[in-house]
């Protein structure tokens, strides 16, 4: 076996070991005594420099959360009726009371999310796009906290050639994200560990089979 | 060595599939890419419209996902289609009874002829 191989098994067997060693499990204790059947996701507050990026977020948060068995409201609808109520500012929303916001549109439940990172960051020949997001999920009905979630996706394209192909190659990426970076994948990649992952995610909703009944897991 | 990197590629996208749960239980249509792109250019919101009209008329009505009838609703009331906003909030109710006091409220909205200026 030639040392390319080895490495590739070795790679392949730490990302597997990535995924089995569980990072410390979350407290679903309050969340379980709630069971919320529906989450009103807010408009995103945004700590980065991008002013466009709450809005792209929203376009990717409502599918994992329905695909995990919950019913979301629409988010745009939420997001422009909310703005006709004046309450466009996501900052006054998040400060705001979770059991308000409960008994406007009737939900078990409210998804805040804190943009804490959106930006590419260049050098010469790499550039690296980086997402940073807080997940929080609090009770409509009491305000408790019942949920929370951080996550940390960096995009860092490397050369894979080496020599002077691979360094014009990875100038070429870099410029090409410096021209327009693409934040989406990142994104979908951070909702998707924020919510699927077993121990630290989100439990199945009720339009999952396994809703209430998987506990060992969460 | 192309071909062996062509060989373990399969292994390692598995092994990182492996640690997420990734089947679909709604069919979404371009609902994503078409919000996407209405944030991206407000001048889109027909095309987004579209998209959801999409997913209502060719998707099976158990994988029509949540919010799709509201979202559609609401930019029919932005337009002044107010009764065709007020069968797509009645949808929405009838499919997922999480949503009904938000529906029932946007059917009062939608049924009062001063509240609709008021929406736009």
């Amino acid at each position: 076996m030639n040392p390319l191989s080895k490495m590739l098994i070795v790679g392949a067997l730490l990302m597997l070991a990535g995924c089995a060693e569980a990072p410390k499990r979350y407290d679903y204790a309050h969340f379980r005594i709630e069971a919320p059947r529906s989450i009103l996701i807010v408009p995103v507050t945004n700590k980065s420099v991008d002013v466009n990026a709450p809005d792209y977020f929203l376009a990717t948060i409502a599918t994992p959360l329905a695909e995990r068995g919950y019913y979301v409201f629409p988010v745009n609808m939420v997001k422009s009726v909310l703005s006709d109520d004046g309450l466009s500012d996501a900052n006054l929303v998040h400060a705001g009371d979770p059991r308000r916001l409960g008994e406007l549109f009737g939900a078990d439940a409210v998804m805040y999310i804190s943009i804490e990172r959106w930006d590419a960051r260049y050098a010469v020949l790499s550039t690296a796009v980086t997402v940073e997001l807080t997940y929080t999920i609090k009770s409509a009905h009491t305000g408790q906290e019942l949920w929370s979630n951080h996550q940390r996706v960096v995009y860092q394209p490397r050369a894979n050639g080496g020599g002077i192909g691979g360094l014009l190659a990875n100038a070429i990426v870099a410029a090409i994200a410096k021209a327009a970076p693409n934040y989406m994948p990142l994104a979908h990649q951070a909702n998707n560990g924020a919510i699927n992952i077993k121990g630290t995610g989100l439990p199945a909703g009720p339009y999952d089979g396994l809703f209430g009944k998987d506990t060992s897991d969460y | 060595m192309t071909l062996r990197v062509f060989l373990m590629a399969p292994i390692l996208v598995a092994s990182l599939a492996g640690c997420v749960t990734n089947h679909q239980r709604y069919d979404w249509g371009s609902y994503d890419p078409s919000l996407y792109a209405y944030y991206k250019d407000p001048t889109k919101a027909a095309e987004f419209a579209e998209s959801l009209a999409a997913i209502i008329s060719t998707a099976d009505s158990h994988q029509i996902p949540p919010g799709i009838y509201a979202e559609y609703g609401y930019l029919q009331l932005q337009e002044g289609k107010n009764s065709a906003a007020v069968e797509l909030f009645k949808q929405e109710e009838t499919h997922w009874p999480e949503s009904k006091v938000f529906m029932d409220r946007m059917i009062k909205v939608a049924s009062t002829p001063t509240a609709q200026s008021s929406t736009k």
